[in-house]
């Protein structure tokens, strides 16, 4: 709270300071979770195997049944390739859910935009600069940044549609593409705990029996401890 | 202790320390099992010890073609015709000639303990004390009268080319056979068959 | 002594060879503790289960772990995935490191607001912080083992302190990492003292700690001496702890068990605290992190390193802040044991040191930056003066009058 009222002092001392630099930061945009849709996990996962394997291995669900049957398979990752372009190696996606969280994730996907002066084209607001080229593009779109200065964000964070706008829609609306990218984070977080939901499950079992015990030994505990309260 | 009128209730007090109890011992019971679980094979060893296909086309007869499977050296022999013939004469000579024993699957509970007569399936593990018996085809090498078959040189016991096991020797049991189907001509699945997947 | 009555068979034979009935009956039921326990009494039982548990799940972890760098980070993730219930034993453990320090630390609070380590329970204090500095080391050694970023980058900075001493500095710190940076040789070795050397010397001395209880028995909310009024040889103010105390803490675990689950099953990030975000990426000497912080019980230490501008001064400043808690019992002049009845300023420097704490524990988890530097050196000060000023606070401050019996 102490660091958000300081930041916003420093706004309003130093208005220049929002507007000055060519990368705007934005703010996260949310994207709700749902590890118990399985459908929406096997549809992220398709999407994974045929459009992200190419470049993106999730070694770690090697032995994963739900993965393998969607056709994301240890033999057809690219596990052991090694001459990226410019070296960049793209990261294994087993955990990207825990290292960045879905929110970042969605969020990035959605902040790709025309920028000639890139090798691939493309760049993200995001991650200025990034390595990834735009095969998210062909799904989404070509974006472009809007015209002019970005609003300014005094009282509400700036988020990646305020900074783009749709210039040509790629094979999906952006209502598809949304639905696509939750259900590919949906997957994601799957991956990176495929656990899970054995693990809520078991865990209100456990509280439920616990419970129980903690009831029991109190009337035990208040039972014997008569004897002290009496002396 | 007790000074005042009240009484210590020992019917409550032995009612409720035996439900604790045993609520308490249903919960530790419980909270073995992942420990005790832990334990099973977990799937990427599942995942190792699963079916294998092998391919015979390439085994000459005569010739022993061995594959690791569960950590066992898991035999494929392409038995001649004449090799064949040997096993008949042996009967009197052997523990269990007719495969009593449950040491394989009934499609191998055969003069020659296998689908194919040509192609013996075996699991390459002695039944003494489980050594790995070398393979001794030719006759009169390991005795004048040996017709051919598996010698342990562990500790001397000795099988016949459908792996029964011969009387005097250690071992008690005929070589296993394991559960195998063809696939094709060429192909065989070790480890799985129409009753199921395992050794 | 309650007369014990004499087992025949199996259990008669036991008990003529093995002093068990004499032990139940000097330490349980015949021990007598005070009868005015609070909530701040639960904490030392509930420390003796978490080191249970800990070793227990620590076990079976080491059953599938791989102690080499080319294989930790993913033995972990093997345990968590592919093995039967790895992710639960995993979540158990990491739980349970925290737990540790949390119980732990409300144990030593316990300890610092009654004067449980006035005379004569010293040397139960002192033996009670070298079990508190293993802890420390214990789960710095643990927590390396992942061989996440945080795991890496965690080791260099704490072995790095070594190199701060003054002439032979580099020399130790290259003798504890096995190599010139912190690499898979520190791994294995970690993996040795945490596996090992720490989880033995910890149980040893928690041994030691207990004899050392039973010596003197228990202090008390009063900080009054039950042992000064007896009757029959017994305690008036005392009660036998089995089955009084065994049945209180068998309540007390069922709620820490009910908490604890809930964290385990539930939530056992905690967000970032007990898991870091960080490291869930596999260690890379190459590129350190933006932000490294140690994990959430070495916060407040690490704030008072940071604060102070000079190397081995911040490294002497953090080792002090540990070394003022072993003389405690020597820097409180007080007649008084308990803060019930501890004068004002007391209370007022408990408070402030709590403060301080806690505000140190949340400054060393952020990034560095002025205000927070401020900030920090403003916590450091207040946490040295609780320490530096007891001796003359404790003297002159005007206690209330101590109750002769507990109230």
């Amino acid at each position: 709270m102490k660091r958000y009222l300081l930041i916003l002092l420093a706004f309003l001392v130093f208005p220049c300071l929002a507007i000055a630099e060519e990368e705007v930061k934005i703010a996260l945009s949310d994207v709700t979770v749902n590890t118990d849709d399985l459908e929406s996990i096997k549809r992220g996962a398709k999407f994974f195997a045929t459009t992200c394997m190419s470049c993106h291995t999730m070694v770690y669900l090697r032995y994963d049944k739900l993965a393998q049957e969607a056709g994301v398979s240890y033999d057809r990752m690219p596990v052991n390739v090694k001459n990226w372009p410019n070296g960049i190696t793209p990261p294994d996606l087993s955990l990207e859910v825990d290292v960045r969280g879905a929110d970042w994730i969605y969020t990035y996907l959605h902040s790709f935009y025309q920028d000639t002066k890139r090798p691939m084209g493309v760049n993200n607001l995001l991650v200025p600069n990034t390595a990834m080229p735009g095969i998210i593009t062909a799904f989404q779109g070509t974006q472009v940044k809007i015209e002019g200065q970005p609003p300014t964000a005094l009282f509400h964070s700036l988020h990646w549609y305020d900074l783009l706008v749709l210039q040509k829609q790629g094979s999906l609306t952006p209502d598809q593409f949304d639905a696509t990218i939750t259900d590919l984070i949906n997957f994601l977080s799957y991956a990176a705990h495929p656990y899970q939901a054995e693990q809520h499950a078991l865990g209100w079992w456990v509280l439920s029996f616990l419970l129980v015990l903690v009831v029991l030994s109190y009337f035990l505990k208040k039972e014997y401890w008569k004897d002290v309260k009496r002396k | 202790m007790t000074t005042k009128d009240e009484v210590i209730d020992q019917e409550r007090r032995c009612f409720l320390r035996r439900a604790t109890a045993t609520v308490g011992g249903v919960g530790i019971a419980a909270a073995a099992v992942p420990f005790v679980s832990y334990w099973m094979p977990s799937t990427d060893t599942e995942a190792a010890a699963a079916p294998i296909k092998v391919d015979i086309s390439a085994i000459q007869p005569g010739q022993q073609l061995t594959i690791p499977w569960r950590g066992q050296p898991m035999w494929f022999i392409h038995r001649t015709a004449e090799m064949l013939d040997t096993l008949p004469q042996l009967s009197s000579t052997l523990r269990d000639p007719d495969s009593q024993e449950p040491q394989q699957p009934e499609y191998a509970k055969n003069i020659h303990r296998s689908i194919k007569p040509e192609i013996f399936v075996a699991t390459g593990i002695c039944t003494h004390l489980g050594c790995v018996p070398t393979y001794r085809p030719d006759k009169g090498s390991i005795a004048p009268d040996w017709l051919g078959g598996f010698y342990c040189p562990c500790h001397g016991s000795m099988y016949d080319l459908a792996g029964r096991v011969y009387k005097g020797v250690p071992a008690p049991l005929n070589l296993k056979i394991p559960r195998h189907m063809y696939l094709s001509e060429t192909e065989i699945m070790l480890g799985q068959d129409s009753e199921g997947e395992g050794e | 002594m309650i007369p014990q009555k004499k087992a025949s068979g199996l259990l008669g034979w036991f008990y003529a060879r093995y002093p068990w009935q004499e032990f139940m009956q000097n330490h349980l039921s015949g021990y007598f503790a005070p009868r005015n326990f609070n909530f701040w009494y639960y904490f030392g039982s509930f420390s003796l289960l978490v080191l249970v548990s800990q070793i227990i799940s620590g076990i079976w972890l080491t059953m599938e772990y791989i102690p080499v760098s080319e294989g930790a980070f993913a033995s972990v993730q093997h345990i968590m995935r592919e093995v039967r219930f790895g992710w639960l034993i995993r979540f158990m453990h990491t739980t349970g490191a925290s737990a540790f320090f949390v119980v732990v630390y409300l144990h030593m609070y316990r300890g610092l607001i009654y004067g449980s380590y006035q005379k004569p329970r010293e040397l139960l204090w002192l033996v009670g912080m070298f079990i508190y500095l293993c802890l420390l080391l214990e789960a710095f050694t643990g927590y390396v083992l992942p061989w996440g970023q945080m795991s890496f980058w965690a080791a260099e900075v704490i072995t790095s302190f070594a190199s701060a001493i003054p002439y032979v500095g580099k020399l130790i710190m290259v003798w504890l990492r096995g190599d010139y940076n912190v690499s898979g040789v520190t791994l294995h070795r970690f993996f040795a003292l945490h596996v090992i050397f720490f989880p033995l010397l910890i149980v040893g001395i928690v041994f030691v700690h207990l004899v050392a209880l039973h010596k003197v028995g228990s202090n008390n909310p009063d900080g009054v001496e039950i042992k000064e009024h007896k009757k029959e040889g017994m305690p008036v103010d005392g009660i036998p702890f089995h089955p009084y105390y065994t049945v209180k803490d068998i309540f007390g675990i069922m709620v820490f068990l009910l908490v604890f689950c809930t964290v385990m099953f539930f939530a056992p990030k905690f967000g970032g605290l007990f898991l870091e975000q960080e490291n869930y990426l596999l260690a890379n000497p190459l590129q350190t992190p933006e932000h490294i912080t140690p994990a959430w019980y070495m916060t407040p230490f690490y704030a008072i390193l940071r604060a102070v501008p000079n190397k081995l001064l911040g490294v002497i400043a953090m080792a002090a802040a540990i070394a003022f808690m072993f003389v405690l019992p020597w820097l409180d002049r007080s007649k008084v044991r308990s803060i019930r009845y501890k004068g004002l300023w007391s209370k007022i420097a408990i408070a402030g040191f709590t403060i301080c704490f806690i505000g140190l524990g949340y400054l060393g988890h952020e990034p560095v930056s002025p205000l927070y530097t401020f900030l920090a050196r403003f916590f450091s000060v207040g946490y040295f003066a609780f320490f530096v000023l007891m001796p003359f606070y404790t003297a002159k401050e005007k206690t209330y009058p101590v109750p002769e019996r507990l109230t």
